[in-house]
């Protein structure tokens, strides 16, 4: 096991005895409440993360996922009448083809050009749920959409915590997202450290031999793109379930963008970037609620400004910060290569 | 057959706020390699800076229309100074995507001091024209005869700027190859601000004319900028003849398919356009394809 492995297995570990140890100490609901909201931001963008800061594909479909994956999940239980366990790994795994549909369209072109498609794609699919009028079924006297239409679906079934736990099932609720977490956070790890990310690593250093040995980056993306679908559209899942709603506007481009604006806080291509910028900006989220009405703006400024200031995020910031001491304590410069030279992870 | 004038007309005239909108993204994208994701929001200052003009200053229609290309030009300068220009020194390797992020943070501050100082409501942009013309059955608006007048003599003037002008000549010089022309003297920054100057005056103007037809609210520019980001990626960078007919006719293609289908089939039939049209000829329909060497 490598020094770099050895670093994010502690990191790890404290992050999960935090998160672990929180309901012991924290009482109060509304804490907690927040807490698994900034959670399920977490998951999102860790798998942005991953396909942007890892694999290079810039997608803006990640809400459109996970937005699927809730829908899947709430269309499944209100039309089928299905549980919600039962629901949440069916809708996961069709947010994974929907994800390899999108992919196979938006993949073969690069850089701006995915963002734009991709973008569309998702803009098509919000666009189309809320001018959705069409009665597809009558709920007593009321007409229902199929995709829900501008509301959305409501009170579908839940997870069952609510009868198990009674009062406290908001905290066990919290644990399932606190597991599904901790699963995503090992996925992305082994993807970057397996076979996968090392065909990254070696597309990135040297593309024409890369290629030469049968590396292709499009079937490499796609299966990625495909993966990341994965944990996505069962956060979407869960979230629906934990809610016990989904509507429209989690497709909005202000979320997607709340997102995006997590891991470039965090730090791009950073394993735990995801998390510190989910916590940083939904504590910055709370923090400006007093002065509600600025709460955007004060959004689009720190994206704008920590791009252009800091571009690898807070934890670049402390990778540099480091870095200058250990040159000041060894005073070695040949350190100072080797540093740049590895592949920050 | 009465309905296809009607058609038409909407199809032309929103074909001509297309047409400009994707002019001003696709120089800045095709020379810079930048794709402003504040573009829309230019628009929406642009509107604004006239409806602020013509109805709070009390100024006359061209002065207002003035003040609305200044706002965005100005607008344009200071995003280029102040994040382009930083993000392009420092990381050029990933400048088309940071770029990407960081424009759209600009977008979202910007949109968000329109909705400040003006509030959320639409409001209606004084700078229009009532009244029609009427050739037989066919009815032609004097508003979208303007939109499409205007729209027309901005491109015109714009391609006659690029082609015979010293200062156009270095635009094309320095979006065909920065190096080659920074080599010959071509102040490439200085071309890059003048880029991205251009870019917003088209802009605001652009937006004062959609929000004509329209009316102002702070999301004025999405729509528009979303479609001129399709309508470039179909004709494919660096051909501005070829991207003003894509806009037009993409822009017909999705009136008729609103008026069969019902509004909300117009946006779902252009990806699939586009989509097509990837999947055929990837660099768009008169894009060439950039061999690359590894």
């Amino acid at each position: 096991m490598k020094r770099q492995d050895l670093a994010h297995l502690m990191i790890g570990l404290v992050v999960l005895a935090a998160a672990v140890a929180l309901p012991f100490y924290v009482d109060s609901r509304y804490v907690i409440g927040q807490v698994t909201l900034g959670l399920f931001y977490a998951i999102v963008a860790s798998q942005w993360n991953l396909l942007f800061g890892f694999a290079g594909v810039f997608s803006l479909a990640q809400m459109a996922l996970f937005g699927f994956g809730g829908y899947a999940t709430a269309m499944l239980c209100f039309y089928f009448g299905m549980n919600v366990w039962a629901a949440m790994p069916l809708a996961a795994a069709a947010t994974v083809v929907f994800g390899l549909v999108i992919g196979a369209a938006c993949l073969r072109l690069s850089g701006a050009y995915t963002a734009l498609l991709t973008l569309a794609v998702a803009q098509v699919m919000y666009l189309l749920i809320v001018t959705d009028t069409d009665c597809f079924i009558m709920v007593g006297t009321q007409c229902r959409q199929f995709t829900g239409g501008a509301v959305g679906f409501a009170r579908f079934g839940d997870l069952g915590t609510r009868a198990m736990f009674k009062a406290k099932y908001l905290v066990a609720n919290y644990a399932l997202v606190v597991i599904l977490f901790t699963a995503t956070m090992l996925f992305t790890w082994a993807i970057i450290r397996g076979p996968i990310g090392l065909a990254f690593r070696a597309l990135r250093d040297n593309p024409g031999c890369a290629m030469a040995r049968g590396i292709s980056r499009f079937q490499m993306q796609l299966l990625v793109f495909g993966l990341s679908a994965f944990f996505t559209g069962l956060a979407g899942g869960l979230y629906a379930a934990h809610f016990n709603a989904i509507g429209p506007g989690v497709l909005s481009f202000s979320q997607l963008f709340f997102i995006i604006a997590m891991v470039v806080v965090g730090g791009i291509g950073r394993l735990w970037g995801p998390l510190v910028g989910a916590i940083v900006l939904v504590a910055a989220d709370e923090a400006m609620r007093e002065i509600g009405e600025f709460r955007s703006l004060g959004l689009g400024v720190i994206i704008a400004a920590v791009m252009v200031l800091m571009p690898n995020g807070l934890i670049g910031l402390c990778e540099n910060i480091w870095d200058r001491l250990r040159r000041l304590r060894t005073r070695g410069p040949a350190l100072a290569t080797e540093v740049s030279g590895d592949t920050p992870a | 057959m009465d309905i296809i004038g009607p058609v038409l007309v909407a199809g032309m005239t929103t074909g001509a706020l297309y047409a400009l909108a994707t002019l001003g993204l696709s120089l800045v994208w095709g020379s810079l390699g930048m794709l402003n994701m504040a573009h829309g929001t230019l628009l929406t200052l642009g509107g604004y800076a006239a409806f602020t003009a013509a109805s709070q200053l009390g100024w006359p229609v061209p002065v207002a229309v003035l003040a609305a290309a200044a706002v965005g030009g100005l607008i344009g300068a200071l995003i280029f100074m102040l994040v382009a220009y930083p993000l392009s020194r420092r990381s050029p390797e990933t400048f088309e995507t940071t770029i990407m992020i960081a424009t759209f943070g600009v977008a979202l501050t910007l949109e968000n001091i329109v909705l400040r100082l003006y509030g959320g409501q639409p409001l209606g942009q004084p700078l229009s024209v009532g009244g029609s013309i009427s050739l037989g059955r066919f009815v032609l608006p004097w508003q979208n005869l303007v939109i499409i007048i205007a729209a027309i003599a901005l491109m015109a003037a714009t391609a006659l700027f690029l082609a015979r002008t010293k200062a156009g000549r270095a635009i094309r010089a320095t979006a065909q190859n920065p190096d080659a022309a920074k080599l010959l003297g071509v102040p490439v920054a200085r071309v890059y601000l003048q880029v991205l100057i251009l870019s917003g005056i088209l802009a605001g103007v652009c937006g004062v004319l959609v929000s004509s037809i329209t009316q102002l609210s702070p999301s004025l520019g999405a729509d528009p900028m979303l479609k001129a980001f399709i309508m470039c990626v179909v004709a494919g960078l660096g051909n501005l003849p070829g991207a003003i007919i894509t806009s037009f006719a993409l822009a017909i293609v999705e009136a008729v398919v609103q008026f069969l289908a019902g509004a909300r089939w117009g946006f779902p039939a252009l990806l699939a356009i586009v989509i097509l049209v990837l999947i055929r000829r990837p660099g768009g329909l008169f894009g060439r394809v950039e061999m690359r060497r590894l």
